[in-house]
């Protein structure tokens, strides 16, 4: 497969000053100032194929973000190779720039006091988008995202979900063949979430455009990417196939059970976690390995009347990744 | 050049989105001249009295010259570069096929265009009023020296301005100081806006015109007035250039060495 994005031992450092608290503490920074170096990506390596749409997970601080931002070429790298569709995205070449768009959650480009209409045409002309492929693309956008009557609207009046939507359209303009979404869906309800999901994915089929997409959206992962990278403290940890992270990280099953009579809790606590007692529906955590036999075990000793045995769900899996338990079970 | 126009556009639709700031503004600018304007009044009270070589007229046209040298000169919009790169809102234009430079010199521009609008109708009223003696340049000559001067003023105090912004890349707590400082104090007071700079002593003045401050606002207005003129405009105009040369190449620098730092925050 056509290599489109080209990560090897990518390392990013920080200098940053740290700073006291209080008056004094302010005194003595400015006067001395204590730099300390902060590691955002320790030695990263990967490659993005032509179209495929790529999921970065792991916590807070891991260096997600910072990762799109060395490929789109804002952060200089401290050292390693990065390659974007056969370019170095540090010396931001127009016609590299044409090709690629990042779009922020939180950082719009749409002139705050203006009317998104006036970003859309100074992008016609900044890109310079020809006449006709910007009136098709616009015309294409404006009805995928339903923004046709908020065009005329000044920016400082829309909703923010409103102002996302036509955030993506001032992104997509130019037709970028390559997309980095960093968390597009942080601060929307549900339905403005997943009119922007939809849309990543039609857009992702319909161009065939690389899309990289960070979020702490876990619907964003699980209906959009087939593909994830888990990042954690700079160092990629897990890099496959979504189904593939489930089964590894995977260690706990979920036995349900019905119980025809109230017992002491504390004798279930000696087969599995109890996660949720209501009685008469109880939910325990039992390792994977031992499922069978702490099954049996229960229908034995206790007054069951009905037993089910469960995955975990996706979603407490990649919860447990983005708070960072799943550093120790992935590292082998 | 056509990115360039529509950044023009939108820049000076922008202006008109925060009307009441620009008015307070000129307004500021007003009171300026109109303290300038009783001072030199009150100081040339007596008719017929020179100080400095300056006679009533002559000051008169100074100060009116200040007026409309500084609206073009000092007024930029890159004020705002420094804000750009603390707050990380420098990614958008950095994701942008566009030369930083030149979009914020043409937004310069537009700022320029609007506030000399402004300026010349603040003057025709202003000079209607006091009817000052004024002075009205006829030689060619000193004309396109004046011209000249003027735009190279233009990119001098854009190249001084942004080297002090790209300040924010390293200490963004101090860019505003930075900026306050250079352009209130030492553009203001070495540049001439205070007063003709050629009231002071020789020895200072020579030495001040060897460095990029008079260049901004004394120089071309000196040159306008025919105050200098043959051999000392073109080697005024010659030293500019220089610095002009000096500043850019220093600009540049100062900003890919800041690049290299930046750390596009606020995600």
């Amino acid at each position: 497969m056509e290599k489109t994005i080209l990560v090897d031992h990518l390392i990013k450092n920080f200098e940053v000053t740290v700073k006291k608290p209080g008056l004094t503490g302010a005194f003595s920074t400015l006067f001395s100032p204590q730099k300390k170096a902060v590691r955002a990506l320790k030695d990263i390596s990967f490659s993005v194929g032509k179209g495929e749409l790529v999921g970065f997970i792991g916590p807070n601080g891991a260096g997600k973000t910072t990762t799109l931002k060395v490929l789109s070429g804002l952060l200089y790298p401290t050292s390693g190779l990065t390659q974007v569709l056969g370019f170095d995205p540090w010396e931001r070449k127009p016609e590299f720039l044409k090709k690629i768009s990042l779009v922020m959650g939180q950082k719009n480009q749409l002139w705050w006091d203006l009317p998104a209409i006036e970003t859309f045409e100074l992008n016609r002309a900044i890109y310079e988008i020809p006449k006709k492929v910007y009136k098709e693309s616009l015309e294409e956008l404006v009805n995928l995202l339903e923004v046709a009557k908020l065009l005329n609207i000044q920016v400082r009046r829309l909703s923010l979900g409103q102002r996302m939507r036509l955030e993506l359209v001032a992104a997509l303009l130019h037709q970028p063949e390559i997309l980095f979404l960093d968390e597009p869906t942080i601060g929307l309800d549900l339905v403005a979430q997943e009119k922007i999901r939809n849309f990543i994915y039609d857009y992702n089929r319909k161009h065939s455009a690389t899309i990289l997409l960070t979020s702490h959206n876990m619907n964003d992962l699980i209906n959009l990417a087939r593909r994830v990278i888990v990042i954690d403290s700079g160092r990629i940890i897990f890099d496959g196939i979504l189904d593939e992270l489930i089964a590894r990280f995977a260690k706990e099953k979920i036995i349900k059970l019905t119980l025809s009579k109230e017992i002491n809790d504390k004798k279930l606590e000696e087969i599995g976690k109890v996660r949720k007692i209501q009685f008469p529906e109880v939910e325990l955590r039992v390792p994977r390995s031992t499922a069978a036999v702490a099954a049996s075990e229960l229908l034995q000793n206790f007054p069951i009347e009905d037993l089910t045995i469960e995955e975990e769900s996706i979603e407490d899996i990649i919860r447990k990744v983005f708070r960072g338990e799943s550093k120790k079970s992935l590292r082998k | 050049m056509k990115k360039y126009l529509s950044v023009f556009r939108i820049s000076f639709a922008q202006e008109f989105a925060y009307r009441l700031n620009f008015i307070m503004w000129r307004v500021r600018n007003v009171m300026q001249i109109l303290l300038l304007f009783f001072l030199w009044t009150t100081v040339f009270s007596e008719s017929g009295r020179t100080i400095f070589g300056y006679n009533k007229g002559e000051i008169l046209t100074y100060v009116f010259g200040v007026l409309i040298v500084r609206a073009i000169v000092f007024s930029a919009r890159a004020v705002d570069v420094a804000g750009e790169i603390s707050t990380g809102d420098l990614t958008i234009l950095l994701l942008k096929p566009i030369n930083y430079f030149k979009y914020w010199l043409t937004r310069d521009i537009s700022s320029k265009a609007l506030n000399l609008a402004f300026a010349t109708v603040e003057i025709t009223i202003l000079f209607s009023l006091l009817r000052p003696q004024f002075f009205f340049q006829t030689n060619g000559y000193s004309l396109l020296g004046f011209g000249i001067s003027l735009i190279i003023a233009i990119l001098l105090f854009f190249s001084i301005l942004m080297t002090t912004n790209f300040v924010a890349f390293w200490a963004p707590q101090v860019a505003w100081g930075a900026q306050f400082f250079v352009i209130v104090v030492i553009a203001d007071f070495l540049a001439g806006v205070l007063f003709p700079l050629d009231i002071l002593p020789s020895v200072v003045q020579k030495i001040l015109l060897f460095t990029p401050f008079p260049y901004l606002i004394f120089f071309p207005i000196q040159v306008y007035l025919g105050k200098i003129i043959g051999g000392a405009m073109w080697g005024g105009i010659l030293i500019s250039i220089i610095w002009l040369s000096i500043l850019l190449a220093l600009t540049n620098k100062v900003w890919h060495r800041g690049l290299l730092v930046y750390r596009a925050e606020g995600r």
